[in-house]
């Protein structure tokens, strides 16, 4: 690509992030921006905040908590203008300030239920026992929401033995019960003027439905609003001060319109499958969704236009050249490019070497222009774009077609093709007759070779409507020690409204004990979300010691309700190499 | 200063004027250099950054210096070939600490080195690696990154400098003058 120069790659950087846990930022007000980036992790631990100057890491902080959004925000009027970086994490906002750890800002705890509150207190008093308190929370937790109850019972809830129960009973009961929620989403809002380095708000979505206004000076809320969905975008227009509108886009697919001087609000988009970005171009909403489209909006819900990709949208992003008044929607793709759009055209690609997590644009180090990518296998590129580089509505390749005006180059006729058409024109329907027979046989023996396989569940694909799966393993490694990838995937065709989960899944291997070791050997899949195919490493190591050995592993996926297997694949393994002796 | 007194005299003699452009990202130490080579009593202590289109002259007894930032993205480029046609000798800075921005600066180099009014010049080019801090580059690894061993047909040459203590700066200046003599 020439409009790019690659500036950096790290292509071990090792980071795990999404788009909304990036942020470029003056933070040290030098004029040299840091990149900011909330990394994941493992997803369950060794979560931090990192800040990058140039190329390389000047500052880590751990977090506690896994980050869902960070944000640069003016919190105060003094100079010189340093921002502050908020981090949301669990139920709290966590503020750094010169990269410093500066306030902790907990979001208000929501009320208990009465009847898990006197559950917990009968069990204080020592009314009720392990036995009985499991009983009664779970049919508590079966007659309301989950999300109704405070995470100590759901915590509660998942113990398996008794033993750990009443030692669980043991250490909480005298702690008091706390309702807390978990923000989903985070943004930034101008508090009374619109310029670049002016005092804004934040505004949070979080699990519980809510949208939360908050002031980033006295950390007091300001407004909230509630949803009848769960948030998972917030994107945001206007001051809060004078007027502004916000629209948040749902877990249930649809797009909801909020005012400064109403708590109601109003249902704006209503999208056939879930949100992936959403951004706002001047007047415009561009959303991408899961099914490969990206669609244009006004803000009062009237699509303009749609698009459909080559390859499913993983992130979103702007790209905004002020100086310039260029702005553009930039989609990251499954097939490892980023595209920028301009309107409905398309004026640039970019290929990286892996799928790209999450992009930003902005100023980073003294650059204006800079594209900040992290790929799925946690590389971390920095392009910068050419000074030179001029994208106008033409550069892009979409648009009307030119009519064909080459003619094509058609060969002569020659005595074989006459004798042929003579030959076609005279047997047809013999001819005919006889590939119809053919193909009906052909046919037939797949119709026969599928149903026996259906029959036995020896095919790794699932004809059950309810539990449409999909299952392939991949082996890597020469042994002895092997790497199974297995990769199972949900076939059903999904609505927003319908998600079709598939959960309650477990995943054996059978093998001959002598031959091989699998780590693990079982385990529960999670609830699989249909299209999105889920990737499981799997150890196999051949403990076999006469060679060479070689057999089958048989991965079978199962579900507790049924007695035959859901799906089930054979995967031949390699001949293991012996223990290398050093 | 001993270096510009130096470099004078030579000039002097040949009773010729040299036109020296200085250019470089913006940050990267030109104006700084600048100030330093200049004779003290007319030495500028404040440097603001150049921003936009900002030239800055400084003229000697028979040395001009125009200096201006490679930045912006191409409303004020076609100015600048203006200043290609009249300079005898090109002192590119980089800023050898910036790394993330030595693409940047190659893509500059190479576009001077391609334009027109430059391509056909037989002129010096002086490089300076800037920035003598902790963990800058060496002056070997930015003339790699910025590709130097491909400039075959004009004469150039790299030190590395620190222009808040002048260090490496009266090498360069005496390659320079070298050259801008034999040149003419
Ligand atoms: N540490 C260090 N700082 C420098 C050096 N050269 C320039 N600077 C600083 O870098 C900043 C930019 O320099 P300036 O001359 O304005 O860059 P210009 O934009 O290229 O003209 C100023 O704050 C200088 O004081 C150097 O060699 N070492
Ligand atoms: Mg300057």
């Amino acid at each position: 690509n020439n409009n790019w120069l690659n500036a950096y790659y790290d292509p071990v950087a090792g980071i795990y992030t999404f788009p909304s846990c990036i942020a470029l930022a003056d933070l040290n007000s030098d004029g040299d921006n840091k990149l900011v980036i909330a990394d994941l992790g493992s997803g369950l631990y060794k979560m931090t905040l990192k800040v990058f100057q140039g190329t390389s890491v000047v500052q880590e902080n751990a977090l506690l908590d896994l980050p869902t959004g960070i944000v640069s925000v003016y919190m105060d009027n003094m100079e010189p203008r340093t921002p502050g970086i908020v981090v949301a994490s669990g139920s709290c906002l966590f503020v750094y300030k010169n990269m410093r750890p500066y306030y902790k800002y907990p979001l208000p705890l929501l009320p208990v239920n009465e009847a898990e509150k006197s559950l917990w207190n009968a069990v204080r008093n020592g009314d009720v026992v392990a036995d009985a308190l499991t009983a009664a929370l779970s049919s508590l937790k079966d007659e309301i929401y989950a999300s109704a109850l405070t995470s100590q019972t759901l915590r509660f809830l998942q113990l398996e033995s008794r033993d750990e129960a009443e030692a669980f009973i043991e250490s909480h009961k005298n702690v008091g019960l706390k309702r807390e929620t978990v923000v989903t989403c985070l943004a930034t809002m101008k508090k009374s003027v619109a310029e670049e380095d002016a005092i804004s708000c934040l505004v949070a979505g979080t699990e519980h439905k809510e949208i939360q206004i908050i002031d980033s000076e006295a950390f007091t809320q300001l407004k909230s609003y509630n949803l009848p969905s769960i948030p998972v975008f917030i994107n945001v227009s206007g001051l809060y001060d004078v007027d502004f509108r916000l629209f948040v886009a749902c877990r249930d697919g649809k797009i909801y319109a909020l005012k400064k001087d109403s708590t109601e609000y109003r249902v704006c988009i209503e999208l056939g499958s879930q949100v992936v970005g959403m951004e706002r171009i001047h007047k415009h909403m561009v959303v991408a969704t899961m099914d490969k489209a990206v669609s244009c909006y006004t803000t009062k819900g009237k699509k303009l236009w749609s698009l459909e990709l080559p390859a499913n949208i993983v992130c979103t992003g702007i790209m905004d050249q002020k100086a310039k008044g260029f702005k553009a929607l930039m989609v990251g793709l499954d097939n490892n490019e980023i595209r920028i759009y301009k309107d409905k055209n398309l004026v640039d690609t970019l290929t990286l070497n892996d799928r790209p997590q999450a992009i930003c644009y902005g100023r980073y180090g003294r650059e204006d222009s800079t594209l900040v990518s992290v790929t799925s296998s946690g590389a971390l590129n920095v392009h910068i774009l050419k000074r030179t580089a001029e994208y106008s509505e033409q550069s892009g390749n979409q648009g009307q077609l030119n009519p064909q005006k080459t003619k094509l180059n058609i060969p002569k006729k020659t005595q074989l093709f006459v004798d042929q058409t003579v030959r076609e024109r005279e047997h047809g329907t013999e001819m005919f007759q006889s590939f119809q027979h053919d193909l009906q046989l052909i046919r037939l023996q797949a119709a026969k070779t599928y149903i026996h396989g259906l029959n036995s569940s020896i095919t790794p694909i699932s004809d059950d409507p309810d539990i449409p799966l999909k299952l392939n393993a991949t082996v890597q490694g020469i042994g002895p020690v092997f790497q199974m990838m297995v990769t199972v995937e949900n076939t059903a065709s999904s609505t927003a409204s319908d998600p079709k989960l598939v959960s309650d899944l477990k995943m054996m291997f059978k093998f001959s004990d002598k031959v091989y070791t699998a780590t693990p050997r079982i385990f529960s899949l999670p609830p699989l979300v249909p299209g999105i195919p889920y990737r499981f490493p799997i150890r196999i190591e051949c403990i076999a010691t006469d060679q060479p050995a070689q057999d089958t592993v048989t991965a079978v996926v199962f579900t507790r309700s049924k007695p035959k297997p859901i799906v089930t694949a054979n995967i031949s393994m390699p001949v293991s190499e012996g223990v290398v002796v050093v | 200063m001993g270096i510009m007194n130096k470099l004078f005299g030579w000039l002097k003699g040949k009773k010729k004027e040299a036109n020296v452009l200085c250019v470089g990202l913006d940050n990267s130490g030109k104006t700084t250099i600048i100030n330093y080579l200049k004779p003290n009593d007319a030495q500028q202590v404040d440097i603001v950054p150049t921003v936009g289109f900002n030239v800055e002259k400084v003229t000697m007894t028979n040395l001009s210096f125009t200096v201006f930032d490679m930045s912006g993205q191409g409303r004020y480029r076609v100015l600048w070939s203006h200043y290609y046609k009249e300079t005898q000798g090109v002192i590119f800075v980089v800023d050898s600490a910036d790394k993330l921005r030595m693409a940047v600066a190659k893509d500059e180099l190479d576009q001077l080195l391609k334009h027109q009014t430059i391509m056909n010049k037989r002129i010096p080019i002086l490089f300076f690696a800037n920035m003598d801090v902790q963990n800058s580059l060496s002056a070997v690894k930015c003339s790699q990154l910025l590709g130097l061993e491909n400039i075959k047909e004009k004469p150039w040459h790299i030190c590395a400098s620190n222009a808040k203590t002048g260090e490496g700066l009266s090498d360069g200046m005496h390659w320079l003058s070298d050259q801008l003599q034999t040149v003419k």
